[in-house]
């Protein structure tokens, strides 16, 4: 790729003329687009940004960009990007994956990227479904789902993502949607600008294998009573008119309640708490709201802005004496 | 009567086939309607087509 741009002006800089191969009306476009349109948005330099995938649709995304990018094998996009990043630290290191490959095959990778916490994004494709080998059930897939693998619905239960991270140590943990473009771009500017993993879970529709799986948080007409949009400037409040509350008791068990059901005291306490991302538990309890009877948490669920991240491993001090490598083989180092 | 399609547009290729008049173009990074062509599906889908398919809504009136 050595006609990599040093410059770029607007989205269209990072996108290269490759034609795109997703499927018509496919989550992965407004992706590719928003991502781009971050890039633009942020001023990052096209020839210090490397985009590392591994194997699905989502990891198609590369192909697109006119960055730097590396399709590696299946689930290893991790451990491609961990290298990178310690031995080109000023890179801009992002890392696509999709529930497959992060969270299946990938899922070992994915917890040690978690704890050592290097400056790398992440942004998982999570469409609930093996689309590229035509409609398999994925670990995120919702129970009783049926698929080609699961012809008597999924009996496992699902794993969530989130979940996961903020437990493995992950310092940045969000949230979005494939069809809130805006949300989504301001989402991947805090995942930029924050300074150790970040990792951001895209919930996206596959509109042939999984049609419909977020139907209800993508619609326009059923969204603010679906989904909930955490930040720091607002309490828990969501539905059409702002008129529902989450609450949460002392063990942190989630509960919606309506303006019309508190005293109003008890309403003005509930809007003026406003969400707090340094919090772990809390971020914990959000990112397994259950859908059924909850809104889905979006936006920046968990941040620690003081996390010890590892850029000082690029610090450590260097030997003195010259490196032998043939030493080392015939077992004569030092060291 | 007409729609156009707004900058929010992923260019994800949904709308184009959808079109009964064929009055849609896929260009380099964008989707655009022909308003020469465009009927709103009149006589044909109850909504506009396109607006009906795109997952973003970026599918709207040329005139509001």
């Amino acid at each position: 790729m050595s006609n990599v741009r040093m410059d770029a002006k607007g989205f269209r800089d990072y996108l290269n003329q490759e034609k795109v191969r997703w499927c018509p009306g496919c989550g992965n476009h407004g992706i590719l687009r928003t991502m781009t349109k971050a890039f633009a948005d942020l001023d990052l330099n096209p020839s210090k940004v490397a985009v590392i995938s591994g194997i699905g649709c989502s990891s198609r995304l590369p192909y697109y960009l006119n960055t730097y990018g590396f399709h590696t094998l299946h689930g290893r996009a991790p451990t491609v990007a961990t290298g990178l990043k310690l031995a080109r630290p000023d890179l801009s290191v992002w890392v696509v994956t999709g529930d497959g490959d992060c969270l299946a095959i990938g899922g070992n990778h994915f917890i040690h990227l978690a704890r050592r916490n290097l400056d790398i994004n992440v942004v998982i494709f999570n469409n609930a479904i093996y689309g590229l080998t035509k409609g398999q059930a994925s670990p995120t897939t919702a129970a009783h789902t049926i698929t080609k693998s699961t012809p008597y619905g999924v009996e496992e239960p699902t794993l969530n993502p989130l979940s996961l991270a903020i437990s493995a140590g992950a310092s940045f943990v969000a949230r979005t949607i494939d069809t809130h473009l805006d949300h989504m771009q301001e989402v991947f500017r805090a995942a930029y600008q924050h300074p150790g993993t970040s990792i951001i879970e895209v919930l996206v529709n596959c509109i042939i294998f999984n049609d419909g799986v977020y139907d209800d948080l993508e619609n326009q007409a059923t969204f603010p009573d679906t989904v909930i949009a955490l930040s720091s400037e607002r309490g828990l409040i969501f539905g059409k008119d702002s008129n529902r509350a989450l609450c949460f008791d002392p063990y942190l068990n989630a509960s919606a309640c309506t303006q019309a059901e508190c005293d109003p005291t008890e309403w003005q306490a509930m809007i003026q708490q406003h969400y707090d991302s340094s919090q772990k538990q809390w971020a914990l309890a959000m990112s397994t709201l259950d859908p059924e009877h909850l809104p889905t948490a979006i936006g920046v669920l968990y941040q620690n802005k003081n996390a010890v991240h590892s850029s000082h491993i690029n610090h450590q001090p260097q030997s003195e004496e010259p490196f032998d490598l043939q030493a080392l083989l015939n077992g004569q180092s030092k060291s | 009567m007409a729609l156009k399609i707004t900058d929010a547009c992923t260019n994800c290729g949904k709308c184009a086939p959808e079109c009964p008049n064929d009055a849609i173009e896929e260009l380099d990074d964008i989707c655009v309607i022909d308003p020469n062509l465009c009927q709103e599906c009149q006589g044909v889908y109850d909504q506009p087509r396109c607006a009906e398919v795109c997952p973003v809504n970026c599918c709207v009136p040329l005139k509001v």
